[in-house]
């Protein structure tokens, strides 16, 4: 006899039987609330995989009419995110550096171009086991700023004056990690270069260089206690 | 033909009453019998061990992505719980010992979930971990995390305790009473419903994972011409390896087939999964996965999807590779105490490899009876 048999053999004799002599008959209520916990069980799981599947499809008819009902109940516990690399992979490497201004005797002072992106690539290489620091910090960062401020460099939204901060501590914790000389202000600059389409097949010419899109963010003031 | 309308209903009458038989077999099946209990298992020794591992590898970078001191200010995570309705326990002070004293905390909770002591409480305490640190560092997760903070919550519901876990243990060797009150009937037939809920949902929430994975790549240009591969490669964040990134994509052919192979496995998942073709279709995503995480150095992305996928494993497997490793381990043991043991004094029933051990109750009624002749 299998442990599984062990545990639900007393059970099933027991519901069984009318008129148990040993053992006590589950009180009639009990098995109602019984009965509607169970429905409740299923009904609930049922709903939310139909909700959890609603979230994640295309905008569709039901999705247009109840889709903040929808939101409410996936978000932000049952969070869906299924998309690295899909529906493309970034066809583009980006690095971002920044450099400081410092003010002295009334003379601006800005210092020349820190790889922030260099950081990260140096601690993956030859890494089996890459931190979330380094795949995801800076990457992630970056892309919520394109989110939230599309091209245009205002913060429109209050979520963007949170990433817009974020980017701001992350840039400062890599400088200073590794120069010491304090600074006012900072400024990021990302370069997006397109990967080169690979070279087509029979054809010997290798595929024009991509030209690369440099972007640079307006200088934010750093209070020293940050 | 009036000769023919009795037949006519009497078979809807019976085809009702096997219809009705059918429903009544799958409510009982529902409230009393607990499905694939070693998957559950497997499911939590895998994220309890994925946690542990991630907190202590990520221990240098404590700070950086949960601590006081991340770039993620405390007063930031809590100005977008504030909008979201997230909540986390880390944020609840910005002083760096509660810090400290909250990983040694978290490192603790995920080594005894995955132990499985007390493990309904465990694994209460391990959602509120993995939902502590997710809600904490939300702009450093990946899919991956996703995943673990879901299958977290999920688990909460099952009876991942039930096998291999110190709970059974103790269940063994504690001979208990079976005092089968009205009350701990219902509680468990309670536990059972949930459990086995909770593993449908967790079997359907993978299949919706590698449903819209696919058809989001299906929208894709790279993945339709089969380059995206091509792109991921030259990624220079994922390529921790560039000798190998390079060689792959120096690779056009299989660049393509890994491609269409991608997108078609993870289309057909949920599709594949009530036929026999699941086996192979398990074992090439073992394959993807494993090629994801030396290629692109996402070890801990592809066995939180590891993972995932064992729990579409039936019982009769774990069984058996659970009674696999007994048995090469009594094995070895035999084989490494060969030269201590004076054979001529070991009883002959010692010397069988001890078959039936992992399933330790199936020997009890011989054993009883056994006693019983006496």
């Amino acid at each position: 006899m299998s442990t599984q048999r062990e545990e639900t053999a007393p059970r099933t004799a027991d519901l069984a039987s009318t008129g148990g002599v040993q053992q006590a008959e589950p009180p009639q209520f009990l098995n109602a609330v019984m009965g509607i916990a169970v429905a409740v069980c299923v009904v609930v799981s049922l709903v939310h995989i139909a909700l959890v599947f609603l979230h994640v499809a295309p905008p569709n008819e039901i999705t247009k009419r109840y889709g903040a009902q929808i939101d409410a109940w996936v978000n932000p516990f049952f969070e869906q995110n299924w998309r690295l690399f899909a529906p493309d992979p970034e066809t583009a490497t980006r690095q971002i550096s920044v450099r400081t201004r410092t003010t002295k005797d009334g003379v601006a002072k800005v210092s020349d171009w820190f790889d922030l992106s260099a950081v990260d690539y140096a601690a993956i290489e030859n890494n089996p086991f890459p931190s979330h620091t380094n795949h995801n910090m800076l990457r992630r960062a970056w892309v919520a700023y394109l989110e939230t401020h599309g091209n245009d460099d205002q913060p429109h939204s209050e979520r963007a004056m949170m990433i817009q901060q974020y980017l701001r501590n992350i840039a400062v914790q890599r400088l200073t990690a590794h120069r010491r000389a304090p600074f006012e202000a900072i400024q990021l600059r990302v370069i997006t270069k397109p990967i080169a389409r690979p070279a087509e097949v029979g054809n010997s010419r290798p595929a024009p260089r991509p030209v690369a899109d440099v972007r640079l963010l307006p200088w934010w003031a750093v209070s020293n206690d940050s | 033909m009036p000769g023919l309308e009795p037949t006519g209903a009497h078979t809807t009458e019976a085809n009702k009453r096997r219809a009705f038989d059918r429903l009544s077999a799958l409510g009982t099946a529902l409230t009393e019998q607990p499905v694939s209990l070693y998957a559950a298992a497997a499911l939590r020794i895998g994220y309890g061990l994925f946690y542990l591992v991630f907190l202590l590898t990520e221990f240098s970078h404590r700070d950086e992505i949960w601590g006081p001191g991340s770039p993620w200010t405390p007063s930031l995570a809590n100005q977008l719980f504030e909008q979201t309705g997230w909540a986390s326990i880390l944020t609840l002070s910005d002083n760096r010992v509660y810090f400290e004293a909250c990983y040694v905390g978290a490192i603790l909770t995920s080594a005894l979930f995955m132990f499985g002591w007390r493990t309904r409480v465990t694994s209460i305490l391990f959602a509120i971990v993995v939902g502590s640190f997710h809600a904490r560092a939300v702009y450093m997760t990946d899919g991956g995390d996703n995943l673990v903070i879901l299958m977290a919550i999920y688990l909460v519901f099952t009876a991942c305790g039930r096998r291999w876990s110190l709970d059974a243990r103790r269940n063994r060797l504690r001979a208990r009473p079976d005092a089968a009150s009205g009350w701990v009937l219902a509680r468990q037939t309670l536990t059972t419903v949930l459990h086995n809920c909770a593993m449908f949902i967790i079997a359907a929430q993978i299949c919706i994972l590698y449903g819209a994975a696919g058809f989001y790549k299906v929208h894709g240009e790279t993945w339709g011409n089969g380059t995206a591969l091509h792109y991921v490669l030259n990624q220079e964040l994922f390529r921790p390896w560039p000798t190998l990134s390079s060689f792959v994509d120096s690779l056009p052919l299989l660049v393509a087939v890994v491609c269409y192979m991608t997108v078609l496995l993870q289309v057909a998942f949920p599709f594949v999964l009530f036929s026999r073709i699941k086996y192979p279709v398990l074992a090439m995503m073992l394959g993807m996965h494993l090629g994801i995480a030396v290629l692109m150095g996402l070890p801990l992305f592809s066995a939180a999807m590891i993972i995932a996928d064992a729990v579409f494993l039936p019982d009769r497997f774990y069984r058996f590779v659970a009674d696999t490793w007994q048995q090469s381990r009594t094995a070895n043991w035999l084989v490494r105490r060969r030269s201590q043991i004076r054979w001529h004094k070991v009883p002959r029933q010692l010397m069988r490899p001890p078959r039936e051990s992992v399933e330790t109750p199936a020997t009890q009624p011989s054993d009883d009876s056994a006693i019983a002749g006496k």
